[in-house]
C-alpha cells in the first residue's frame, strides 16, 4: 500500500464565530487507509468532516486533497476534488422528494455514460450491497432511521469514489447490519483501494475496520491520540484514550 | 489506479464473430468509466447471435460493481437469443466480487413502481382527498375552537412571549410594505377616477371614492392579501418543517397540545394586529389620494380631508375592522392547518406553503363577497 498522503491538514483551526473548536491540527490520511475520527460528542468531528470536504472554511491552516489545495472558491480544482469524493452525512440527507432509487441514480446519470436499464441495474446492485434491495420505489419518509442511513451510504457509494467520508454510518443500525456494513467497507477498501474517513463511536466497528484513528479532545482543542486503535487501547499514555477504548466511565477525581 | 486504466486507449473488449460462436475478450479495468462503452458495444453486436457466447475474462485486472453489469448484460443476451453462455478464465477477484454481489440471485422485484394513475383514477383520488381533507379541516377547526374557548377560562395558558413575537412578525414587520402598497393604491385610484370625475367638475368626490373604497373594501383586502403572502406562508412553513423533523411529535409526547402551543399564539396575534394594519393601510391610501387631489385636482388639503370625513361613517370603519379580524382568523388558521398536513420532506413543505397562500386568499375573497351580500340586505 502506498504511503502517500491523499489528504493532509496543516495548522487547521476551525470553529464558528468566537467559538474555536480545534486549534492547529496536523494530520495526514494515506491513500487506501481506513481512517477513523474519534472524540466525545460535540467535540467537532462532524465539523472537521465538513471542513475536509470543503463545506466550511478553516479559520486558519490549509487542507490538501490528492495534491490539490482544497479551495471551494476555485471552481476548477474544487470540481476535480469533488469528483473523487463521496460523502454520507450524519442525518442521511436523502432528497425527500425522490425515491431511494432516484436518490442513488442521481449521481450515476449525471456523471457517467450509463443509460436506462443499466442505471437501474447498478442502482439495485448498490442497494443490494447495503441490504436495501427491493426498496427502489420507496420515498425516504417511508423508511426507518437505520434504513435511511444505509440508503445514504448507497448514494455515497454510487460512483465508487476514491475517498469516502462517512459520518456515523453505523449509528442506529442493529449489530448485524452494522457488521455487514463493516464488511462492505473493508471490501471496498481491499478491492478498490478506496480511502475511508469515518466518524464512529462503535468500538467493535473501530477495532474491525480502523487502521488508524485520531482522537479529538474538546478541552485541549487538539489531537490527543493518533495511531492503531489496538495499540492505543493499552499503550496510550493518555488516560482518556484508554478509558475510551476500554469503555470505562470517567474516573472520580 | 482507475486513472491509468482510463488512459489506455485499447477498448476493454474485443469481439470476434465466427460462425457458431461469439468470442468476447474482456481486459483491463471494468469500472464506471469503461463499462458504458462495453455495454454499448455489446448492444450493437450483429444479430442473430450464434449458439454459443464465450467470454474470456482472464485479462480483467480490476472490476467493481459497475463492471458486473457486463455480466448481467451477457446473461440477458444469452437468455433472450436462446444461446449458451460460457464464462472462461474468471479471475479469483472477479469470482469473489460476483459472489459478494450475489449475481446469481434473481434481482428481487423492486416492489410495485409508484403507479401513474389514469385520469379517472386521479379524478377519483382527488375527490376522495378533498372529502378526507374537509373532514380533517373540520376537526382541526374544532380543536382550535375548543382551545381558544378554553383560553377564555384560563388565559394564563396562552404563551404570551410567542404571541408578542408573532404580533411583531405579522404586524410590525409588515408596516413598510403595507404602507407603500396602500399609498400607491390610493394614488392610482385617485389618479384614475380623477380623469373621469373631472369631466363633470366633480373633483371633490375623488376624496369620497378613495376613502370609501379603501375603508370598506380594499384596505382590509389588500392587507389580508399581504398578510397571507407574508405570514400565512410563514406559519405553514414553520409548522410543516416542525412536522417533518418530528418536533410536533415531541410536543405531543411532552404533554403540550400543539393547538395551544403552536396555533393559538399565531391566531390571536393575527387577530390583534391585522385590523390595525388595515387601519394603517387606509391612512396611507388616503394620503396617496390626497397627494393627487392637491397636486393635480386643485383641491386644498382641508377640503379633501373634510370631504373624506363627511363621507366616512363610524359604521364603515368598524365594518372594515371587523372584516379584517375575520380575514386574520381565516389566514392564520389556514396557514397552520396546511402546515399540519405536511407529510414527508422538503417538497411537501413547499406545497403546503403555496397552498396556504392560495387557499388563504381565496377564502378571504369568498368571505368578503358573502359579507357584502349580507350587508346589502342588512342595511339596505
Ligand atoms: N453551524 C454551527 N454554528 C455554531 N456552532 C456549531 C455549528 N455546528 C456545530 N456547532 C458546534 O460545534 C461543536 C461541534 O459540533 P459537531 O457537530 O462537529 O460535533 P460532533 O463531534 O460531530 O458531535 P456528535 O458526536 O454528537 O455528532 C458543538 O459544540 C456545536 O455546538
Ligand atoms: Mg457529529
Amino acid at each position: 500500500m502506498s504511503q502517500e498522503a491523499v489528504i493532509s491538514a496543516r495548522g487547521l483551526t476551525m470553529g464558528f464565530g468566537d467559538l474555536i473548536l480545534m486549534e492547529s491540527l496536523n494530520f495526514d490520511i494515506h491513500s487506501g487507509e481506513i481512517f477513523v475520527i474519534l472524540g466525545g460528542s460535540g467535540c467537532g468531528k462532524s465539523t472537521l468532516l465538513k471542513h475536509l470536504v470543503g463545506l466550511y472554511k478553516p479559520m486558519a491552516g490549509k487542507i490538501t486533497i490528492a495534491g490539490m489545495v482544497l479551495d471551494p472558491d476555485n471552481d476548477d480544482s474544487f470540481k476535480r476534488i469533488l469528483s473523487r469524493i463521496g460523502v454520507m452525512y450524519q442525518g442521511g440527507a436523502l432528497f425527500s422528494s425522490m425515491t431511494l432509487g432516484e436518490n442513488v441514480a442521481l449521481p450515476i446519470t449525471e456523471y457517467s455514460n450509463l443509460k436506462g436499464a443499466a442505471v437501474e441495474e447498478l442502482v439495485s446492485l448498490k442497494l443490494r450491497q447495503v441490504g436495501l434491495e427491493g426498496f427502489e420505489h420507496h420515498l425516504p419518509e417511508e423508511l426507518s432511521g437505520g434504513m435511511k442511513k444505509r440508503a445514504a451510504i448507497a448514494r455515497a457509494l454510487a460512483l465508487n469514489p476514491e475517498i469516502l467520508f462517512l459520518d456515523e454510518p453505523s449509528a442506529g443500525l442493529d449489530p448485524i447490519s452494522s457488521a455487514e456494513l463493516d464488511t462492505l467497507i473493508l471490501r471496498l477498501n481491499r478491492t478498490l483501494g478506496t480511502t475511508f474517513v469515518v466518524v464512529t463511536h462503535e468500538l467493535s466497528s473501530i477495532f474491525t475496520i480502523a487502521e488508524r484513528v485520531i482522537m479529538l479532545d474538546k478541552e485541549t482543542k487538539s489531537i490527543i491520540a493518533d495511531g492503531d486503535p489496538h495499540e492505543l487501547k493499552n499503550a496510550s499514555d493518555h488516560p482518556y484514550v484508554r478509558q475510551f477504548f476500554n469503555r470505562q466511565p470517567e474516573m472520580e477525581r | 489506479m482507475s486513472d491509468s486504466a482510463s488512459m489506455t486507449t485499447t477498448p476493454p473488449i474485443t469481439i470476434e464473430h465466427t460462425p457458431g460462436q461469439l468470442s468476447l475478450t474482456l481486459s483491463g479495468v471494468l469500472d464506471l468509466r469503461t463499462t458504458p462503452e462495453v455495454l454499448d458495444q455489446l448492444a450493437h453486436i450483429h444479430k442473430p447471435l450464434p449458439k454459443l457466447i464465450r467470454a474470456d475474462l482472464s485479462a480483467i485486472t480490476g472490476m467493481d460493481d459497475c463492471g458486473a453489469l457486463v455480466i448481467f448484460q451477457l446473461r440477458r443476451m444469452a437468455e433472450k437469443h436462446g444461446c449458451e453462455l460460457e464464462l472462461a478464465g474468471t479471475p479469483a477477484h472477479v469470482r469473489d466480487l460476483l459472489a459478494f454481489l450475489r449475481v446469481d440471485d434473481p434481482p428481487r422485484s423492486a416492489g410495485a413502481k409508484r403507479p401513474r394513475p389514469g385520469i379517472m383514477t386521479r379524478f377519483g383520488m382527488k375527490t376522495i382527498q378533498v372529502w378526507d381533507q374537509s373532514g380533517r379541516h373540520v376537526s382541526f377547526v374544532g380543536e382550535v375552537t375548543v382551545t381558544l374557548l378554553s383560553l377564555l377560562r384560563h388565559p394564563g395558558r396562552l404563551r404570551l412571549g410567542d404571541t408578542v413575537l408573532y404580533m411583531q412578525r405579522v404586524g410590525v414587520d409588515a408596516l413598510p410594505i403595507v404602507g407603500l402598497i396602500s399609498f400607491l393604491l390610493g394614488l392610482i385610484m385617485a389618479f384614475m377616477s380623477a380623469v373621469q370625475l373631472q369631466q363633470f367638475g366633480a373633483n371633490i368626490y375623488v376624496a369620497s371614492l378613495v376613502a370609501l373604497a379603501m375603508v370598506r373594501e380594499l384596505g382590509p383586502i389588500m392587507t389580508a392579501i399581504l398578510v397571507a403572502g407574508r405570514s400565512g406562508s410563514a406559519f405553514a412553513a414553520e409548522i410543516g418543517t416542525m412536522k417533518v423533523s418530528e418536533e410536533v411529535d415531541a410536543l405531543v409526547t411532552m404533554g403540550f397540545r400543539p393547538a395551544m402551543f403552536l396555533v393559538a399564539p399565531k391566531i390571536i396575534a393575527s387577530v390583534l394586529v391585522v385590523p390595525l394594519l388595515a387601519m394603517y393601510s387606509n391612512i396611507f391610501a388616503i394620503a396617496g389620494g390626497l397627494l393627487i387631489g392637491v397636486t393635480t385636482l386643485d383641491l386644498t388639503v382641508n377640503a379633501y380631508m373634510a370631504q373624506t370625513m363627511s363621507t366616512l361613517t363610524i359604521f364603515d370603519i368598524n365594518w372594515g375592522l371587523f372584516k379584517s379580524a375575520i380575514f386574520a382568523v381565516l389566514i392564520s388558521t389556514v396557514g397552520c392547518f396546511k402546515g399540519y398536513q405536511v407529510r414527508g420532506g422538503a417538497a411537501s413543505v413547499g406545497k403546503a406553503t403555496t397552498s396556504a397562500v392560495v387557499t388563504g386568499i381565496f377564502l378571504v375573497i369568498l368571505v368578503d363577497s358573502i359579507l357584502a351580500v349580507i350587508l346589502r340586505y342588512w342595511r339596505p
